[in-house]
């Protein structure tokens, strides 16, 4: 999907917009892209085997490492798309794949990218995408499917710069399909994902965490459509909003008639550190079966005071105080993430955020 | 040398303390009793400069230098330390992380080098230790789910650890076990020092049994009322404050 065609999309999706207008917030190019990326490249998974580089969205298989991964592994190029197959009962946990998105300053006005992402039947993949600090606009349109007991643990970085993701989660029988996505600074980013549970028992969990400052605006939109008995689905947010910058969660789940014992949950929520800061959250829930299991929430609040004061009269200054707070706002997340190698290269994008 | 001239300070247009005069040399221990109310956690929170409170008169003075007008961190960095009466839980960060981050901040300020992970594991550990805290409780987050008595012994512990100059202890024994309470003194007279000034806030006469004042103060409805020896604590366990009630207006 291009630019124009995100832009298309969002004119006649209206309500799945109205918090983001994105033509407006394109045009107004407000948001400063950080100039250093914070983390010196090469150092962010030394841990992967597979480190795939792309620059301004071209497939570098020269300049990629990987490991003991069949370098076919990727296929396809910027203008048709790029495919990641992977066959039945393939398992590449223990050698997660890296995709890392790169651009100099003279390529052109926008980069598309497109992926297809097949993993068969009990076949098992880690896969995190890397997207560094860019000023020209990524587009991602990504189609995942997930055949029978197969399982995608799935990380993203947005490091900064206009990112428009549109992840479309197909999952058959018995499958897993996690995220864990870190929007950090933007202008703007909509990170949209659709997860449709199609067979029985399967399982997703949907993660993520948005860093925003000055005029950034990031927009996390996630879906899941339960469409078969007995799958899970949890959706678990925390976003940090400083200066005048927005965020917006749009959380839905979906239950068709049918998809009995259905077990759904999702958690939203904010900690603004500015007055101007704006959080929009807003959960759906359409359930149309009876027997189901569907709890959310959402929270938005300010800094501590009393936990501001005691950090301060600990001699940690205002900014240092305030990174605490953060850290322990959203440390649960961090915690809870898998696999653990991810748990150093998120904090360590983080630690990159509060030192900007 | 702490040295406070006619202290004003209200909270919400509300005046709280009405002129507080108050001298503690260098090496003194001094304890401040009080009725409820009466203005001694509101003294102890002017004097770390936590906001929220307005001085309209008066002056705080520590070895010199105007303490007013300063940031709660730039009074850390000067030495002033707080035992809070109710120590504030701050989830998801862990105690360690605290009182490294404490810790690095303090020295910085103080012009001196940041300690490694090995030797703040290690001055930590041996810290805790002395103050009867397991290392399980390091890795906690900070106050969460602690019992009352462990938030005080946490004070302690940080106290310890940072070694400030000037130490208000807020009723820290307020809530403590008997072997506790020895523990906290044990810890606090560990620290007295020629260079080290104390103000200890109580409600019981106990605590000034371990930790010896060299003198006490009365503070009801927001003045120093009377000062005098150690006898003063016990004089007012016996009658109370009933002679300072005539100054409620
Ligand atoms: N935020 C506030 N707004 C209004 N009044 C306040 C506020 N904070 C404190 N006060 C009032 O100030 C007075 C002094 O309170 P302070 O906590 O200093 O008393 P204290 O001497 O420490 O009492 P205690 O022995 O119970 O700890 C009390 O009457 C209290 O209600
Ligand atoms: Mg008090």
């Amino acid at each position: 999907m291009t630019l124009a065609a995100f832009i298309e999309r969002s004119k006649r999706e209206k309500e799945g917009w109205r918090y983001t207008d994105l033509e407006a917030l394109l045009a107004s190019k407000k948001t400063v892209i950080p100039a250093k990326a914070g983390i010196p490249l090469g150092s962010a998974a030394e841990n992967s085997s597979a480190r795939l580089l792309f620059k301004n969205g071209v497939f570098q298989p020269k300049l990629s490492t990987f490991g003991s991964v069949p370098s076919c592994i990727l296929m396809g190029d910027l203008a048709s798309g790029y495919s990641l197959t992977l066959g039945e009962k393939t398992c590449l946990v223990s050698q997660p794949i890296e995709l890392v998105f790169e651009t100099d300053q003279e390529s052109s006005e926008e980069i598309p990218l497109k992926f297809s992402i097949d993993i068969g039947d009990n076949g098992r993949l880690t896969l995190l995408e890397n997207y560094r600090p860019t000023p020209i606009p990524v587009t991602v349109d990504m189609d995942v499917t997930l055949r029978p007991r197969a399982k995608l643990v799935h990380g993203k970085i947005a490091a900064g710069g206009p990112h428009l993701a549109l992840h479309k989660v197909r999952a058959q029988t018995g499958c897993y399909y996690s995220n864990f996505s870190l929007l950090r600074g933007s202008a703007p980013a909509r990170h949209e994902l659709d997860v449709a549970l199609e067979g029985e028992e399967s399982q997703t969990s949907l993660n993520g965490i948005m860093l925003l400052r000055g005029h950034d605006h990031a927009d996390i939109t996630a879906r899941v459509a339960h469409k078969a008995p007995r799958c899970t689905s949890r959706q678990n947010y925390r976003s940090v909003l400083d200066d005048a910058s927005r965020g917006v969660f749009q959380g839905k789940i979906a239950v068709s008639p049918g998809a009995q014992k259905t077990d759904s949950y999702q958690l939203s929520r904010a900690l603004l550190l500015s007055d101007k800061a704006e959080m929009d959250a807003k959960p759906e829930l359409e359930i149309y079966a009876d027997d189901v299991k569907c709890s959310h929430g959402s929270s938005i609040g300010d800094l501590d005071e009393n936990a501001m004061f005691y950090l301060r009269s600990r001699g940690l200054n205002e900014k240092e105080a305030q990174a605490v707070l953060v850290e322990g706002f959203i440390s649960e997340m961090l915690d809870a993430l898998q696999p653990n190698e991810w748990r150093e290269i998120f904090r360590r994008e983080i630690e990159a955020w509060h030192d900007l | 040398m702490l040295e406070i001239h006619n202290l004003h300070a209200s909270i919400a247009g509300k005046e709280i303390l009405k002129g507080i005069d108050l001298t503690v040399p260098a090496g003194q221990v001094h304890a401040i009793m009080g009725p409820n109310g009466s203005g001694k956690s509101t003294l102890s929170y002017v004097l770390s400069g936590r906001e929220g409170y307005t001085v309209t008169e008066g002056s705080i003075e520590w070895n010199g230098e105007e303490l007013l007008g300063m940031s709660p961190e730039q009074r850390a960095a000067a030495g002033v330390f707080l035992a809070m009466q109710y120590p504030v839980e701050i989830p998801g960060v862990s105690n360690m992380t605290f009182l490294k981050a404490s810790l690095n901040a303090v020295r910085k300020a103080r012009g001196e080098s940041e300690l490694d992970a090995m030797q703040m594991l290690k001055l930590l550990r041996a810290k805790a230790k002395a103050i009867g805290l397991s290392e399980d409780m390091l890795k906690r987050a900070v106050n969460v789910g602690f019992s009352g008595g462990e938030k005080k012994r946490n004070e302690i512990l940080q106290m310890a650890v940072l070694e400030p100059t000037l130490c208000i202890l807020d009723e820290t024994d307020s809530g403590l076990d008997i072997d506790a309470l020895k523990i906290i003194a044990d810890g606090v007279n560990a620290m007295r020092s020629p260079k080290r000034t104390m103000l200890i806030i109580t409600h019981y006469q106990r605590l000034l049994d371990y930790i010896a004042p060299d003198a006490v103060h009365v503070l009801a409805y927001g003045k120093i009322r009377k000062s005098g020896g150690p006898e003063l604590a016990k004089e007012l366990e016996q009658k109370g404050y009933i002679e300072f009630s005539g100054e409620a207006a």
